[in-house]
């Protein structure tokens, strides 16, 4: 029970960050392997200003959303577009882009040890709390409710507005969103750029009850591939369960067998997955 | 009015289309008739701005220049294309698909008359309105296709073998509706494998060989040419 608890709160923050990445490779069709890194950048800010400013990490991830999403605008917008307007195909664009973010994760991780080398460590919230009967961490608690929040909002608007529709139309097919009049560059750049902003704030509230460092990012990078391709690309729904699953395994080998090997479990995941179901868990990609 | 004039299209060093020249009026049926291989998709997706190949040349619709467009600032311009496989958004509900035909600019000023239209068009629609595309059947799918290029309000619309794949009595049932189109004033650019009922319904037809264009005429008179019914009308002509 106690498992199931912090299992399913951790999941809240994972299924936050793989919805970042889904914008980004689902929507804007980036395999970005320097999607960690963001998240790291976000925790690294909240770290920042917690300790110079005292400053609440949600109050930071309100910071941090903003200038994340003008990041990573850029980053599209005069790294990335070039890649794509020059590709032929998916599959030379997923080669560019997975060498060109590969790339930069170094240079990111490169520029956080340089301006804090070592563990983020900060104590926020981190008092327990009575929930169900249960005992849990107040900062895993209130992680988990922004993360359900902000998350739930995205959901409703990729699926219950026109200018979400649009975006979704976009993950299905580039070419029929052309021709019904949709701005795909303008659009991706978008949805790549909210992808990162929605990826540092996943940064923000997993600093709060797990302790970064600069060069965590890439376990990150793993963990939202893993769900993604769980969950099957572009399914929202999907990466909602792929989450759970992962948080759920992560912490039951954490606390059953040993906290070395969560990296392991997520990995045989993932490779299950990719061996037994590559189109995801409800297949909706063929 | 869509203008087309000396229009090549080349893949790499294959050229698809050589010196093209086509009009199409406002609420005129214009079909075009080749053989595979011919030229008649790289027509209408250079048109369209999504050929993959090189074009040069002029297109124009009312005035306004075409050519090396990219595709959504041409269906702001006045043009909807259907694609050969429909290219609908199989992941989105019918309405989904017909809202988003109304995204441009153009479209969002008469989306209410359009749908108004599309739906009295495709009654059937309304009942599916919640189903996702993908799931549909062929003919239905194909209306999907149609409506949503109506919603985008296009002065011509062009339609690249929409009867590929529908059963005999749902081919009829779709000349039939798009010989309705006609009345909105739209312009209808229509390509086709099925020579006698496209022809049957159209105004003018042009014949495209190997990239360049070798034949034009009202589309009364090319249902009689000889030509024509023994290259295109073969099985057909030979029945009646
Ligand atoms: N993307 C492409 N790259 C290279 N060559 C192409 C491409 N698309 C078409 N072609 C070539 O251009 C020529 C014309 O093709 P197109 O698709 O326009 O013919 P079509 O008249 O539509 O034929 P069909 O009736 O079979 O649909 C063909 O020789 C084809 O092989
Ligand atoms: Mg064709």
């Amino acid at each position: 029970m106690d498992i199931l608890l912090s299992g399913l709160l951790l999941s809240g923050t994972y299924a936050l960050i793989a919805m970042g990445l889904n914008l980004q490779y689902g929507v804007a069709r980036i395999m970005n392997l320097a999607n960690g890194e963001m998240l790291v950048l976000g925790g690294l800010a909240a770290f920042w200003m917690y300790t110079a400013a005292a400053l609440s990490p949600l109050l930071t991830a309100l910071i941090a959303a903003p200038l994340a999403f003008s990041g990573n605008w850029l980053l599209y917008r005069y790294l990335l577009l070039p890649l794509v307007r020059r590709a032929k195909t998916q599959g030379q664009l997923e080669v560019d882009s997975i060498l060109a973010t590969f790339g930069m994760s170094f240079a990111l991780v490169g520029i956080m040890v340089s301006i804090h080398g070592e563990y983020f460590t900060y104590s926020y919230l981190a008092e327990p709390f009575k929930i169900l009967g249960q005992t849990v961490a107040l900062n895993r608690l209130v992680a988990f409710i922004v993360a359900i929040g902000i998350g739930g909002g995205l959901y409703y608007w990729l699926t219950h507005t026109y200018q979400g529709t649009a975006v979704r139309a976009v993950s299905v097919s580039t070419e029929a969103a052309g021709l019904v009049g949709i701005n795909v560059e303008r659009v991706s750049a978008f949805a790549f750029a909210l992808g990162g902003a929605v990826t540092a704030v996943g940064g923000t509230l997993i600093s709060t009850f797990i302790t970064l460092e600069a060069s965590v990012g890439v376990i990150f990078t793993m963990k939202a591939l893993i769900i993604i391709i769980m969950g099957g690309v572009g399914d929202i729904r999907g990466a909602i369960v792929a989450a759970v699953i992962l948080g759920l395994v992560e912490t039951t080998v954490a606390s059953v067998i040993d906290p070395g090997l969560t990296l392991v479990a997520a990995y045989v995941i993932f490779l299950a997955i990719l061996l037994f179901r590559p189109q995801g868990l409800f297949g909706r990609r063929a | 009015m869509l203008t087309i004039e000396n229009l090549s299209v080349s893949y790499g060093l294959h050229r698809a289309l050589a010196g093209v020249s086509l009009t199409v009026n406002p609420g005129e049926i214009v079909v075009m008739l080749g053989a595979n291989g011919a030229g008649k998709s790289t027509l209408l997706r250079a048109v369209a701005g999504i050929c993959e190949g090189g074009a040069t040349g002029h297109i124009d619709i009312s005035g306004k220049d075409l050519l090396s467009r990219k595709s959504d600032e041409i269906v702001e311009a006045g043009i909807a294309f259907v694609p050969e496989g429909r290219g609908i958004f199989g992941d989105l509900t019918v309405w989904e698909n017909l809202m988003l035909g109304a995204y441009s600019k153009r479209a969002q000023r008469a989306k209410d008359k359009n749908l108004k239209w599309v739906l009295e068009l495709f009654p059937k629609l309304i009942e599916r309105k919640d189903q996702i595309a993908r799931t549909m059947s062929g003919g239905e799918q194909q209306m999907v296709a149609i409506g949503r290029a109506m919603m985008a309000n296009p002065e011509v619309l062009m339609l690249d073998e929409p009867s590929l794949g529908l059963s005999p009595l749902l081919c009829q049932e779709l000349f039939g509706n798009l010989s309705h189109i006609r009345e909105t004033g739209m312009g209808v650019l229509l390509v086709e494998q099925n020579a006698k009922q496209s022809l049957a319904i159209a105004d003018r037809g042009y014949l495209i060989e190997n990239g360049e264009i070798t034949g034009e005429n009202n589309a009364q008179a090319m249902l009689n040419d000889p030509a024509v019914q023994a290259a295109y009308l073969g099985a057909g002509a030979a029945k009646d």
